[in-house]
């Protein structure tokens, strides 16, 4: 009964990681070493989300415990399909490191950190107990604040300071509400507690929980009242990290929200939603309009990760399950072309002699780089929701949960935004590919390499032309979803 | 008891708060500490006094030595130690690399020099 996939996905990276901290020295052997475990770790995880659609939810104990005592393993249809779109950007992201010019890159402990930020966010989305999921969000943020801390721009220290005090209160109150909960029920595994959750019964205690967890998850996804780290940490980040954290890393509190308004917190789901719906609202707002008013290219594509995580939450917030369908599409392509356009960005500020993404300095570097010119345009199209792109596919999925939900101050919003979208993507496409450079504005010759971005990109238009799997996988999923019983049968094996 | 351990918790998140919210980056990172700790109490509270039935039962399902307190919260604490253990070290060392480079730990004035 247990999967063996899930030592490929999570303990392979890690002990790639342990391994390439001995052989620091080779550098070339360490990048090769650590990018072979983080495809080992993408096929297992495809593997998985595959068995998945065979033979229902796999699980694995550790040590052969059974599921109430020992910690277990999960991957039902929601953690197999965000796991999957997290190991393919992960995978990504290595495959960028290899050919990424960077001064950071070349410290020892750099593709190390790079793995056990790639298992930290895996590990938090297969795990089926809430303190292992607390154990890998910490090393997740660990790690990525180092990454950002040693990147080669010189604002990164700060940020990953700022950063690392927020996202540390977000964890204690993560480990707070995970204290109430085994006060209240005297479980740690997700399904015991949503078992014991659905008799009804319903201590203050457990609801104090309920809003600490919403409060974590959300500060982990960077929205509104708990964003402001967001665009100056991504920012700072050295290209390959960011495009990990302002695609997928954004998406383990998404994660955590659907699990807990589809698993855990059935009952105080409407509360949580309205909520959602509202705070998602706010995002897609200051998202945009941040997006269209900033001076650098990778800030803004930061304040779009906040503007279209809202998107995925307002449609959460509906709460139907053609909106829920609409959420998990939107979260995969957004997570494909955020990653995608960052690494083309990356690619760009490469050539700058600054390395800076500024609007001042990288503006006409672009020029005569027709291959980037084309991604880039492709992704911008992409994000802005253009057939045949898989960004408009995601949009169809949303307006229609919005129509069935009747949403329509918030429906009407969204597509507005998603207007102003356009606007800031070509106007930057056309500042960094057209426009002729400034004066004193010179491009190195040589940049990052951009196969990561290829491989992206090619997802993208993919998943636009042939978009027949992944609906059909997000409304299968979202049918289990209907039915919490699924993933508690399945744990304990009834 | 759990009275004392409650006042306790209480006091020490108040403090730990306090801390945190200090312009001082080395006393926002105390601030951090405390905090951990006052959770760490919270959980130690959580198992000691009122804990449901412990896993270890012998093979008649019976509690093993009458009223035992719950082993599981403190391997949570444990675990917790270790990690805000490390999370405090890798914010000192960051403070530590802010005050060579911006000769100041004050929240405020960093924030000033980066502009």
């Amino acid at each position: 009964m247990d999967n063996p996939l899930f030592i490929g996905v999570i303990f392979v990276p890690l002990l790639c990681a342990a391994l390439g901290l001995l052989i620091g020295r080779y550098r070339t052997l360490q990048h090769l070493l650590i990018f072979g475990g983080g495809v080992i770790a993408w096929l297992c995880s495809l593997l998985l989300l595959a068995a998945n659609f065979e033979s229902g939810v796999q699980i694995y104990r550790l040590g052969g415990w059974p599921p109430p005592y020992g910690i277990v393993f999960v991957a039902d249809k929601l953690s197999a399909v965000f796991a999957a779109m997290a190991t393919t950007v992960v995978m990504a992201g290595l495959l960028y490191t290899l050919g990424c010019k960077d001064k950071c890159v070349t410290y020892p402990a750099f593709m190390p950190l790079f793995a056990t930020m790639g298992v930290g966010l895996s590990g938090a989305l297969y795990t089926g107990d809430i303190f292992t999921l607390f154990v890998f969000i910490e090393l997740m943020v660990v790690s990525s604040t180092a990454l950002v801390a040693v990147s080669d721009n010189r604002l990164g220290l700060e940020a990953a300071i700022k950063y690392l005090f927020i996202s540390a209160m977000g964890s204690l109150f993560l480990l707070l509400a995970i204290g109430s909960i085994y006060t209240t029920f005297g479980t740690l595994t997700i399904a015991d507690i949503a078992r014991k959750l659905a008799t009804g019964e319903r201590p203050l205690l457990a609801q104090a929980a309920a809003v600490m967890l919403t409060c974590a998850f959300l500060l982990k996804s960077a929205v509104f009242p708990f964003h402001f780290w967001q665009p100056d940490f991504h920012t700072t980040a050295p290209t390959p990290v960011h495009a990990v954290l302002s695609s997928v890393v954004v998406k383990v509190g998404v994660y955590g929200l659907m699990r807990m308004v589809t698993t855990l917190f059935i009952a105080e789901a409407p509360v949580i939603q309205n909520l959602l719906v509202v705070l998602g609202v706010i995002g897609i707002f200051f998202g945009s309009l941040g997006a269209l008013r900033t001076y650098d290219a990778k800030r803004m594509l930061a304040y779009s990760t906040f503007g279209q995580i809202g998107f995925i939450l307002v449609a959460i917030g509906w709460g139907t399950p053609l909106a829920l369908v609409g959420a998990l599409v939107y979260a995969v392509n957004h997570s494909f072309i955020k990653s995608a356009l960052l690494m083309l960005t990356g690619v760009v500020s490469s050539r700058t002699y600054g390395k800076t993404a500024t609007k001042r300095e990288i503006g006409g570097v672009g020029k005569g780089m027709v291959l980037t010119s084309i991604l880039y345009l492709l992704g911008g199209m992409a994000l802005a929701g253009i057939p045949p792109l898989n960004g408009f596919i995601s949009k169809v999925a949303l307006i229609q949960g919005g129509i069935e939900a009747q949403g329509w101050l918030a429906l009407g919003l969204a597509v507005a935004a998603g207007l102003i979208t356009l606007q800031y993507m070509i106007g930057t496409w056309s500042l960094l590919f057209q426009q002729p450079p400034d004066e004193g504005v010179k491009a190195k010759p040589y940049g990052d390499a951009q196969y990561a971005p290829l491989f992206l990109i090619s997802l993208c238009v993919i998943f636009g032309i042939y978009a027949a799997p992944l609906i059909d996988v997000a409304t299968r999923t979202v049918a289990d979803l209907g039915d919490p019983t699924v993933y508690i049968r399945a744990v304990f094996g009834g | 008891m759990s009275v004392l351990f409650a006042i306790a918790t209480g006091i020490m998140f108040g403090m730990g708060i306090y801390q945190l919210l200090r312009r001082d980056l080395i006393k926002a990172a105390f601030g951090f500490y405390i905090l951990f700790t006052a959770i760490n109490l919270f959980l130690l509270a959580a198992g000691a006094f009122e804990g449901t039935v412990p896993a270890y039962v012998d093979e008649q399902g019976r509690v093993v030595g009458g009223t035992s307190s719950d082993p599981l919260v403190q391997a949570l604490i444990l675990t917790a130690i270790v990690i805000s253990f490390g999370t405090y070290t890798l914010l000192l060392s960051f403070i530590v690399l802010a005050s060579r480079r911006f000769r100041t730990v004050d929240s405020d004035e960093i924030d000033d020099l980066i502009r």
